[in-house]
């Protein structure tokens, strides 16, 4: 589903934020990438979605050679990856119900079709008596579940999450996790960047461990992850 | 079918511009206020402009050809020359002043010394024809042109028209309309750059929505459609206004300020033709259109 042949990204000449990174990630596959801040795993999520571009190597989603999209291909791909932030990027001018039908209206559907999906999602999220209101009334947490229904609600084979729980108790974070467990086992491939050790230890999912731009160590899930 | 499609696009596009006016109320009064006072300045200028434009039109009806003779004409005479005269290239309304017409417009300057002209009889002053000539013929050259022609017609020998005057109007219109051109100019390149630039800054205030636009997979121009609607909205209330606001500041201060100023003293200052207003709403329009594009350009690229 995910593959990525021997990428270097250097934003400049002689940094560079990756270096020669090969990695597979399987169709209906649940990864972790944790590292330190810097490691690098905010710039490989974004080479997923098309919102870079290596420097060197090849990036392929589904088979199809991300850099050699032209621009006007990128929104294409982008439809079949949902991506979530640690800060949400929830339109604060916009209620709940409308940051979510935004992925539908982007796709052409009719307004009666996204009410029901949009309100079906939003049930499933526990967040249906919130659907008036502006994301600036919610709690860290819902403002999550409300990010996710937007990355999720039209299916996307793909969901990146970058610090998804940066920002949360542990009562919601559970809460994601298992939003994300449910994506999963519906098809979903799920990557987590993350360095939130307790979220990795719960799932029992592979982990890729990044430092300075490398792949440091890869644990695939059966081995699991010693808790500190 | 396409065109069903495109309309509902278009009507969706169209809904989205007018709730995102409600949902950023904020920025779009500052939009609309700025354009409305950047327009409302380059109409008050054009107002004055067209009104002086307009006392000068007035002012050169004053350009006038006299042919003198030293007798009285027959009304044969007359009508011959008449005929030719108006015969002549520009020329648009000739009359005959006849001595004794002559003789009563000079009392009439001596107004209170008429006991100077007792003894003087009419006979010293010369008859003449007055010649009136077409807008297009009232400057130098075509007075000049004018006067040469004039010359080849048989019977005529003495001719005055103001050369000096005729000059220095000429130079002070021409001066009035570069000064107008110079002006008009740089109010024109200040007004796009404070209007451009303010569109900017309401754009830039929610690039938010633009990136996750661009995240949720949307394309350059769904992004972008919304936006430039709302710049032409945007543009036309802006401009709507200005008018408004021209229109009261005219009916309050303006519409008799004529008479001081001396420009057209029978009518006062008159309003911007319907054309010119017409004018100033599509280079609103156009305004919030081009403003919102070229942000909207610096901006996508997420």
């Amino acid at each position: 589903m995910i593959q990525l042949h021997n990428v270097s990204l250097a934003y400049q000449k002689d940094a560079s934020a990756l270096n020669d990174i090969t990695l597979h990630i399987h169709k209906g596959e649940f990864i972790f990438m944790t590292g330190p801040s810097g490691a690098g795993k905010t710039t490989l999520l974004r080479l997923l979605y098309g919102a870079l571009t290596p420097t060197r190597g090849q990036v392929l989603i589904d088979g199809q050679n991300v850099s050699r999209l032209t621009p006007s291909e990128i929104p294409f791909l982008r439809r079949s990856i949902g991506v979530v932030f640690q800060d949400f990027k929830l339109l604060s001018s916009r209620t709940v119900f409308e940051n979510v039908a935004i992925t539908l209206e982007v796709l052409g559907w009719g307004r009666a079709d996204i009410g029901k999906k949009v309100m079906h999602i939003l049930r499933q999220m526990g967040l249906e008596s919130k659907i008036h209101l502006t994301p600036q009334r919610l709690s860290g947490g819902e403002q999550q579940r409300v990010a996710l229904a937007r990355a999720l609600v039209n299916e996307p084979k793909i969901l990146l999450a970058d610090e998804p729980t940066g920002n949360l108790d542990d009562a919601n974070k559970n809460q994601i996790l298992n939003i994300f467990k449910e994506a999963n086992v519906k098809g979903t491939t799920v990557v987590v960047a993350t360095h939130d050790r307790r979220l990795i230890e719960n799932s029992h999912k592979r982990l890729v461990t990044l430092s300075k731009g490398d792949i440091v160590e890869q644990l695939e899930k059966e081995e699991g992850i010693k808790p500190f | 079918m396409s065109g069903q499609l495109f309309s509902g696009r278009f009507g969706y596009f169209f809904t989205r511009a007018l709730i995102n006016i409600r949902q950023n109320i904020f920025v779009n009064v500052v939009t609309v206020g700025t354009i409305t006072l950047a327009l409302l300045i380059v109409s008050l200028f054009l107002l004055v402009f067209v009104n002086l434009e307009n006392a000068a039109a007035s002012w050169s009806e004053r350009v006038q050809v006299t042919v003198y003779f030293d007798r009285e004409l027959s009304g044969q005479e007359q009508s011959s020359l008449r005929s030719s005269i108006l015969a002549l290239p520009g020329a648009s309304r000739v009359s005959y002043v006849s001595r004794d017409e002559a003789f009563k417009r000079f009392k009439s300057r001596l107004r209170g010394q008429e006991t100077l002209l007792e003894g003087v009889p009419s006979e010293v002053l010369p008859t003449s024809f007055e010649i009136s000539l077409k807008s297009s013929q009232r400057d130098s050259a075509g007075v000049e042109a004018f006067v040469t022609s004039l010359r080849q017609l048989p019977g005529i020998s003495e001719i005055q028209y103001g050369e000096e005057w005729v000059r220095r109007f000429n130079s002070f219109l021409n001066f009035v309309r570069l000064l107008g051109a110079l002006l008009g100019g740089f109010l024109v390149v200040a007004v796009v750059f404070i209007v451009s630039n303010t569109i900017k800054l309401t754009i830039y205030a929610r690039r938010d929505e633009l990136e996750v636009m661009s995240l949720v997979g949307a394309t350059r121009f769904f992004i972008k459609a919304p936006f430039l609607i709302e710049g032409i909205i945007q543009g036309a209330v802006g401009s709507l206004l200005a008018l408004l606001l021209l229109l009261g500041l005219y009916e309050v201060f303006l519409h008799n300020a004529g008479s001081f100023l001396t420009f057209n003293p029978t009518s006062g200052l008159s309003f911007l033709p319907m054309e010119y207003g017409g004018g100033i709403v599509l280079a609103g329009i156009f305004l919030g259109f081009l403003g919102s594009l070229t942000s909207l350009k610096r901006f996508i690229n997420i």
